[in-house]
């Protein structure tokens, strides 16, 4: 399986945990659907703790993970950076669409996750 | 006197054509040759800059009949400027490159981690993603390990032949790397000195490679689903009617105009477009810079 698939199915079960999680409780929640070692996870959540999307606590003598941001707060900072040119618009994604000035951009995403 | 022509050459070039070329028609029906020709145009603009700066010096010098100290220090204060300007111009795409790759890269892997891997399996390209969130939203994260992106929002409100036109848009920026050609385009933008400087070039250049992205996606997918895969892309933003006047909303015109049945690219304008391109490029080289150099030649005290 691939590092990057891996690294997707922790950040997903750290999201819908709700709560800060052990190696040991994620490596639980993967290892249902496939066999896997302690020592991936432990390595696949230190890879993304050191690129800033989770966070390491220490709570009870044990490290627990959680992710800087939930889901939907990432969602919708990925979106707004997709949307938003920065000041010298430095072409770093082509858009289907044009842009929408940010703070406009900000109230849509806004509006659209309420009605969900 | 041929310093006054490359001068004002390069003014012409750098202030004249630019508004006029931004605001004709007639490149929605050539957009590739019009890129091209804007990539001349600018072009030409800085070796034009660039000549000046060399012949000027040595032009007053001999009209003033300065002795050899003088020219001698002319031409070492002429190549400097020289190298200068071309410095410049290298810092400047450098800078522009590292910023966009580190913005790519950060982008690249939050869309990985947000990825519905589930929900476009039969969608197709293996660097497709699919975020949450019900704002129809698309676009593509250009580099050597490149993504399309589309929300939940697209899969929504577009039937499969709309995406796959989407799809088809996205592809094309992606394999024509048109990001360089933004990229040089911002980074020429910036080197230019504040009260020179123009954002025509780069939003004309932008608006062409999407007609680009267009053409392509129009012959794989149809005209029909790709117009109104823009339609509802553009409609779905919720409140984008409160917004002051939403500077995309022109260009969103452009290209659904060009996807109506009756328009047509043109061969006979991009062969002239592209002509102009080369012309540009060469005959100013030819015509003036080159009789220069040979009289120059013969004349230069070193
Ligand atoms: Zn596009």
């Amino acid at each position: 399986m691939a590092l990057g698939d891996l690294e997707r199915e922790v950040m997903t079960q750290l999201w819908d945990a709700g709560e800060p999680l052990t190696v040991r409780q994620v490596h639980e929640r993967l290892s249902r659907q496939r066999d896997l070692a302690y020592t991936t996870v432990m390595t696949v959540l230190d890879r993304l703790a050191k690129k800033g999307v989770v966070q390491q606590q220490k709570a009870d003598r044990a490290y627990k993970y959680a992710p800087t941001q939930s889901r939907e707060e990432m969602t919708a900072s990925v979106m707004l950076d997709a949307l938003t040119a920065s000041d010298d618009q430095d072409a770093a994604l082509a858009y289907f669409v044009g842009q929408l000035p940010p703070e406009a951009l900000a109230a849509a995403i806004e509006a659209v996750q309420k009605k969900r | 006197m041929t310093a006054l022509l490359l001068g004002a050459l390069g003014l012409t070039l750098s202030l004249v054509v630019p508004g006029i070329l931004a605001n004709a028609h007639w490149p929605d029906r050539a957009p590739a040759a019009a890129v091209a020709l804007w990539q001349s145009i600018t072009l030409t603009g800085v070796l034009a800059a660039i000549g000046v700066v060399l012949v000027a010096p040595y032009e007053l010098t001999r009209a003033a009949g300065s002795g050899k100290p003088v020219a001698s220090a002319a031409l070492i204060g002429a190549l400097a400027v020289a190298a200068l300007i071309i410095l410049r111009l290298l810092i400047s795409l450098y800078g522009v490159t590292r910023r966009s790759r580190a913005r790519r890269a950060r982008h690249r892997l939050l869309v990985d981690l947000l990825d519905r891997a589930e929900q476009h399996r039969e969608l197709g390209p293996d660097h497709l993603r699919v975020l949450d969130g019900a704002l129809p939203l698309a676009y593509c994260v250009p580099g050597r390990e490149p993504r399309v992106v589309l929300s939940h929002g697209v899969l929504q409100v577009l039937d499969r032949a709309q995406i796959d036109a989407v799809l088809a848009h996205e592809q094309t920026h992606l394999r024509h790397r048109h990001e360089v050609v933004m990229e040089s385009f911002t980074a020429f933008y910036r080197a230019v000195p504040g009260p020179l400087r123009s954002r025509k070039p780069l939003e004309a250049v932008h608006l062409l490679l999407e007609m680009i992205a267009d053409d392509a996606a129009r012959r794989r997918a149809g005209a029909g689903p790709l117009r109104a895969a823009l339609e509802r892309l553009t409609d779905a933003i919720p409140l984008a009617e409160d917004v002051k006047p939403d500077p995309a909303g022109e260009a969103r015109r452009r290209r659904l105009e060009r996807l109506a049945a009756s328009h047509t690219r043109s061969v006979a304008l991009s062969t002239v477009a592209a002509a102009g391109a080369v012309g540009l490029l060469v005959l100013p080289t030819v015509i003036l810079v080159l009789p220069w150099l040979d009289r120059a030649l013969d004349a230069w005290p070193l």
